[in-house]
């Protein structure tokens, strides 16, 4: 959900003539919102970064509100504390939770499919840089919603622990430059791993409790039962 | 100390580095007793699944001596008779055959009193008692059948001199001809050449004092001081047992002193598994008087489990890269597995280019191979390009003869600790879900061994992990000690405390080791309760079996099936975990 950010040259210049005619607590108070950007700052912080008196400062931030230079946003962390941050900016994906929170719940459904899509095309170049996955992820145009490439990059790291890309860097032999991270699709192995996690005791909720002839035990053992049911 | 976090929060407010009001929340007693179980280098699930070994292959009587070996350290003959409440002779009896079959070694401590013969039980080769259909495998791929029918003997019976084998092999062969016995010598020399028989340990090496072990290492409490030396004194006992190189593996090929000496102490045995022998060893073996000729031979474990190694590695290369990358490491390590020191060696023995093409083409699966893949296979496997150090006198230009000269050395190590990567994080996804999966993959990609610290939030960013689900998936992995918690308190601020986590890998490890011997105790416990359970089904012939009868049978044969294999696999995850 990439933010149209184009007009905003425009309006800063409008906004800073305005800022001209603050007092000084309020534009003190201003340059610290804005020098905070897209990530704005709480209540709290400001106070202490401002170190305005009570009174001051609570006028001062009613006033920058009423001029609509900040306005109020919620930090999807702690709902309840307070955050302002400068009209101009839009509130970063560390205030709203980013790409992945729809109304504050985790997207999951959203994030399998925008998973798949990226494997199918590493698995389709069979090396891709970031660049070249966010090119032709755009390409297909499947998705309402455009994915910055930090999102995408935030989901490839998520795929490298799921352990279905690997991420590469470039040794400059196969067309790429030296040093270049890339992502290829890891390969299919066999499973003849997890000998542990194949047996009951290796997924088994109660391994400690359970003694040769305790109450759990491998000889009364539901779990093993179920396995050996044939 | 302070612990250094990285959580946006933080940094945005220049609070990076956490300040000195934060001040660290003292760990909890439980995980803190839990740290220090893990200390000990054999686990009670391990010790509870070695003595099951030795009591289903010895009996209960050699299990308690065993049992009681294991868990309080090496212990001299009155100590141990007093500690199991047996006989003398039931002791005397139990430690014979343990030593026969390589389970215990003794050896001499001076003491007050004189020298002092003391008893130490062999943890790892009582492990390696269930791994001799894979050793034999070993022996048939590397060598032959005959050659695995010779090992076999030695296997079954522990510990057997040159003649006792050779007899042993002209009775299988049923037939006494010379052509026999020669053969049979030249097969006992191949398995001495390749190191996978060797001569038995020292009976009763002196222990000398161990030089700065008990300095002023005051500090540390007890139990880990008593885990630390007990450890040390296994190995420097078995270094002090172990025959020097230069006669560990030398047949004397004086035939005079080969047969008559020998065959007159078979005689005496009567080829009974060189028990006696053995037992007057125990008996005058202080002064060690008249068996010095003969010399008793057994399977040199070490070579097995290095072959094994070796093989796993090669395995896993393949999965991960290619057949020819697995190719490659194959030939270096076929090659170099004479000059590897120990079995856990870090990197394989450097090896030049020259030396592992003409390696390569030599075996089947490499002989189309072609210089240049097989210097891409290296390349994969060392990291290119290759380590330079310690050759002198060559230019920086890269010369295709120079990179002749260029040793190579591959991580095994790191090849390991990926496979031993996969089992943990095979564990964790089949117990906790893929998120756990991805956010123990957080945790253990980092490069410190002792993990580094991630703060709650930060985990679910980088997991991508519902911020809400991730501490109820944290907390579920650190109940069940897979992650380790500490709690930072930061005092000025509203939100007063925060978590931090990391994976201790090597206390994890541990822990999956020892549920991993408590599995294959429950496994075989298990096994055994269902063979008495279906005792009447095996006990009726086949073509009795009908009906009800048949199914139980059929059902049984499944079981069977599926909990050998299973035992097989987990114990070459043992070996993954405790061994490699």
């Amino acid at each position: 959900m990439s933010r149209s950010q184009g007009p905003s040259a425009l309006k800063r210049k409008r906004l800073d003539s305005q800022s001209g005619s603050l007092t000084e607590h309020e534009s003190k108070l201003y340059d610290a919102i804005r020098s905070k950007t897209d990530m704005g700052m709480s209540l709290q912080d400001l106070r202490r970064e401002t170190g305005l008196q009570n009174n001051l400062f609570t006028k001062a931030i009613k006033t920058l509100q009423a001029k609509q230079l900040i306005k109020e946003v919620k930090n999807f962390e702690n709902k309840t504390r307070k955050h302002y941050m400068a009209t101009e900016f839009e509130p970063s994906k560390e205030i709203t939770g980013g790409a992945w929170y729809d109304n504050g719940q985790f997207d999951t459904e959203f994030i399998k499919v925008v998973k798949r899509e990226l494997v199918k095309v590493i698995y389709d170049q069979e090396n891709a840089t970031l660049a070249e996955i966010s090119q032709a992820i755009r390409m297909k145009n499947f998705l309402t919603v455009n994915l910055s490439d930090q999102e995408l990059k935030q989901i490839l790291d998520a795929l490298v622990l799921d352990n279905e890309v690997l991420k590469v860097v470039s040794t400059g032999m196969g067309g790429y430059k030296a040093g270049k991270e890339c992502y290829k699709c890891c390969k299919r192995r066999e499973p003849n791993l997890a000998s542990m996690a194949s047996i009951p005791c290796g997924v088994c909720p109660r391994i400690n409790q359970c003694t040769p002839d305790g109450i759990i035990s491998p000889t009364t053992c539901e779990y093993f039962k179920k396995w050996l049911e044939f | 100390m302070l612990v250094t976090i990285t959580r946006p929060g933080l940094v945005r407010l220049g609070l990076c580095k956490l300040p000195p009001f934060i001040s660290r929340v003292s760990l909890t007693e439980a995980s803190n007793q839990k740290k220090k179980k893990k200390k000990m280098t054999v686990t009670n699930s391990g010790i509870q699944y070695a003595v099951q070994i030795i009591t289903k292959h010895f009996g209960n009587l050699v299990a308690k001596v065993c049992e009681t070996l294991l868990k309080s350290g090496p212990l001299n003959l009155g100590a141990l008779i007093r500690s199991t409440a047996l006989t003398p002779q039931q002791v005397k009896n139990s430690l014979l055959i343990l030593v026969q079959h390589n389970c215990v070694q003794p050896f001499t401590q001076e003491s007050k009193a004189g020298l002092k013969v003391q008893y130490m039980a062999v943890y790892d080769n009582i492990l390696h008692r269930l791994r001799f259909a894979k050793f034999l495998a070993v022996v048939a791929q590397e060598l032959d059948d005959d050659c695995k029918q010779l090992l076999a003997g030695l296997l079954e019976h522990g510990r057997l001199t040159q003649q006792q084998l050779m007899d042993r092999a002209n009775q299988k062969s049923k037939s006494n001809s010379s052509q026999v016995q020669n053969a049979a010598q030249d097969n006992f020399i191949r398995l001495v050449t390749a190191r996978f028989v060797e001569r038995c340990p020292a009976p009763e090496p002196l222990l000398e004092e161990a030089p700065e072990q008990e300095g002023p290492k005051k500090p540390r409490s007890k139990s880990a001081k008593m885990a630390q030396v007990s450890e040390t004194i296994e190995q420097r006992v078995l270094a002090a047992a172990r025959p020097m190189e230069a006669i560990r593996f030398l047949i004397t090929t004086n035939p005079e002193t080969d047969d008559p000496s020998q065959k007159s102490e078979n005689n005496s045995s009567s080829m009974s598994v060189g028990e006696k022998r053995k037992f007057d060893d125990l008996d005058i073996g202080e002064h060690g008087s008249n068996d010095k000729e003969v010399i008793l031979w057994r399977a040199n474990f070490e070579q097995f489990i290095r072959c094994l190694r070796h093989k796993a590695c090669v395995e896993n290369v393949r999965a991960r890269h290619d057949d020819g990358a697995a190719v490659v490491l194959r030939a270096v390590l076929k090659a170099t597995r004479m000059q590897e020191t120990k079995v856990k060696t870090d990197y394989s023995v450097p090896l030049k280019m020259g030396a592992i093409y003409n390696e390569v083409i030599d075996s089947a699966a490499g002989r189309n191979l072609t210089k240049v893949s097989v210097k891409a296979s290296l390349h994969l496997l060392c990291g290119a390009p290759p380590v330079r150090g310690g050759y002198e006198g060559e230019g920086e230009d890269e010369d295709e003869d120079e990179d002749e000269d260029v040793p190579y050395s591959i991580d095994l190590k790191k090849i390991i600790e990926l496979l031993q990567n996969d089992e943990v994080e095979s564990i964790v996804l089949k117990r906790y879900g893929q998120d756990a999966c991805r956010i123990f993959r957080l945790l253990t990609s980092q490069s410190k061994p002792a993990g580094q610290f991630f703060e709650t939030d930060k985990i679910s960013v980088d997991a991508l992990v519902d911020k809400k689900e991730t501490p109820k998936i944290l907390y579920k992995l650190w109940k069940d000690d897979y992650v380790h918690m500490e709690k930072l308190s930061l005092t000025t601020a509203k939100q007063s405390q925060v978590m931090v986590w990391k994976v201790h890998k090597s206390i994890v490890w541990e822990h999956v080791l020892d549920e991993m011997y408590h599995a294959a105790y429950n496994l075989v416990k298990r096994y055994d309760h269902e063979r008495e359970e279906n005792k009447e089904v095996t006990n009726t012939p086949k073509e009795k079996r009908v009906g009800e009868l048949e199914k139980k049978a059929n059902r049984f044969l499944g079981v069977r099936k599926i909990m050998a294999l299973s035992l097989v696999k987990l114990d070459d995850a043992l070996m993954l975990f405790h061994d490699f």
